[in-house]
């Protein structure tokens, strides 16, 4: 991997944890896009697609709704594409598991932010209640660049433990095949319960079944 | 700049400094201090205690949050008494945060998403996932603006200005086009990937099903991540053992 390459990484996961915390919330955190993007950094397109779209299928069940808690698949998923990008596809479970369990960090990360946050907003209690000019500003760029922080680490830790999954990962096997079926199924069924709570009631129901039949029948016939 | 433009820079990381505290209040404020510029001229002290109200607790989707920036803007300027626009700013975080959850996370998000899904499994490359965060960017834009004026010009009838906003009515739907997408992407993925036929092809299936028989059941707290890794590291260890 060259410099360049690194530093594109770098820059995708940090952009990606920041549009997810910070904004503007345009999709650049998802997986896909993440993933999309390290793939292109690193001249292997399909590594990028193949564990952007696997990782999608878990990031549609969260809704990043303010107070709820979620993970942060972006960072992670830049991990999980380099992983992927040394080892193969044929290999794609590995990625997936690595990207999970960095998205589970990133959603910590994402707790010890705001709470850090408040503290500095409870430490600035006095100036904000006197107004002193600027405050607002001092509080909202000291909040983003923490956020800054925060996904430069995450980035850094994903590329790490990508580095090192696609190098110390242990040859292919014939299980690799059931094992990719295995995270695949993990996958659908995250996006399903997703839609689902989504969806709640009648009309939007016959809509998601709907829509399963006929990707059933494209998968089955196409 | 002009007063607007900043407001609305600021408003597209609204998010930044969200807390457990006052939620995205800080960022409300920040984005309502140029618009309260000229305030600060005439009437210094409602000026101070006006960028106060602003930064105070509040918490709505951000794609929206330009209504009650605009909103409250306006009520200021007007001098509507600052207890009623403390009760103003209260009264539109939930029908911001509905509109927008159902319009945007639960809609359009999921249908651009899907597409671009769905896209890339019949053989389109970068380009989808980049014309998904295009398509994003642009509404991202021309609703913040659209939210930011709505609120300027209706002031403490921001209300009404809501209940007849034409965005209401792309709900249904958004929310219907989500589903038919997601409902067709997530097979079309699966089955996309090289190897899931057959016996493993069933794997998958079965899976899914278990997955979603847990996820289903309202007892059980089910995140698709810890669900992932659960099945995941359970299966490279059986792998392990029996391999």
């Amino acid at each position: 991997m060259s410099p360049f390459q690194l530093l594109g990484l770098l820059v995708v996961g940090t952009v990606a944890g920041l549009d997810l915390a910070s904004g503007p919330q345009v999709l650049l955190a998802r997986p896909l896009v993440a993933g999309t993007l390290a793939g292109l950094c690193l001249g292997d397109l399909t590594a990028g697609l193949v564990v952007g779209s696997a990782l999608e299928l878990f990031a549609l069940e969260v809704l990043p709704v303010g107070a709820s808690r979620y993970p942060d698949h972006g960072p992670g998923t830049v991990g999980a594409v380099l992983a992927v990008a040394y080892i193969g596809p044929h290999q794609l479970w590995l990625g997936v598991m690595l990207g999970l369990f960095l998205a589970t960090i990133g959603g910590w990360s994402l707790r010890w932010l705001r709470r850090a946050n408040a503290v500095a907003v409870a430490g600035a209690s006095a100036a904000l209640q006197a107004f002193v000019p600027g405050i607002l500003g001092q509080l909202h760029w000291a909040a983003f660049r923490r956020d800054l922080l925060r996904s430069i680490g995450l980035t850094a830790l994903a590329i790490a433990l990508g580095w090192a999954v696609g190098h110390l990962s242990a040859p292919p096997r014939t299980w690799d095949t059931w094992l990719n079926a295995t995270a695949m199924g993990a996958g659908a069924a995250a996006a399903l319960n997703g839609a689902l709570r989504n969806a709640g009631h009648g009309r939007r129901v016959a809509a998601l079944g709907t829509g399963l039949l006929a990707g059933v029948l494209l998968v089955a016939f196409a | 700049m002009r007063p607007e433009l900043r407001s609305f820079g600021r408003l597209l990381t609204i998010q930044a400094s969200w807390n457990y505290e006052r939620m995205s209040g800080i960022g409300l404020g920040y984005a309502c201090e140029p618009l309260l510029g000229d305030l600060a001229a005439s009437d210094p002290a409602r000026s101070g205690e006006a960028v106060l109200r602003a930064a105070g607790f509040f918490n709505s989707h951000p794609y929206l949050a330009g209504v009650a920036a605009g909103a409250e803007t306006r009520a200021e300027y007007d001098g509507v008494d600052g207890k009623q626009i403390e009760r103003l700013r209260a009264a539109l975080c939930s029908p911001l945060g509905a509109l927008g959850d159902q319009l945007f996370w639960a809609g359009l998000w999921p249908v651009v998403l899907g597409a671009a899904l769905i896209a890339v499994v019949f053989g389109a490359e970068w380009w989808a996932p980049v014309a998904a965060v295009a398509i994003m960017l642009l509404v991202r834009v021309w609703v913040t603006r659209w939210a930011l004026r709505t609120g300027l010009r209706s002031g403490i009838q921001v209300g009404v200005a809501l209940q007849n906003a034409r965005i209401r009515a792309w709900i249904p739907a958004a929310g219907l086009t989500a589903a038919f997408v997601i409902g067709a992407a997530v097979p079309l993925v699966v089955g996309a990937e090289d190897g899931v036929r057959g016996g493993p092809g069933v794997l998958a299936v079965v899976v899914a099903l278990v997955g979603l028989a847990v996820g289903q059941r309202k007892s059980v707290r089910f995140t698709g991540v810890g669900f992932g890794l659960t099945v995941l590291v359970a299966a490279a260890l059986v792998s392990l053992v029996v391999g």
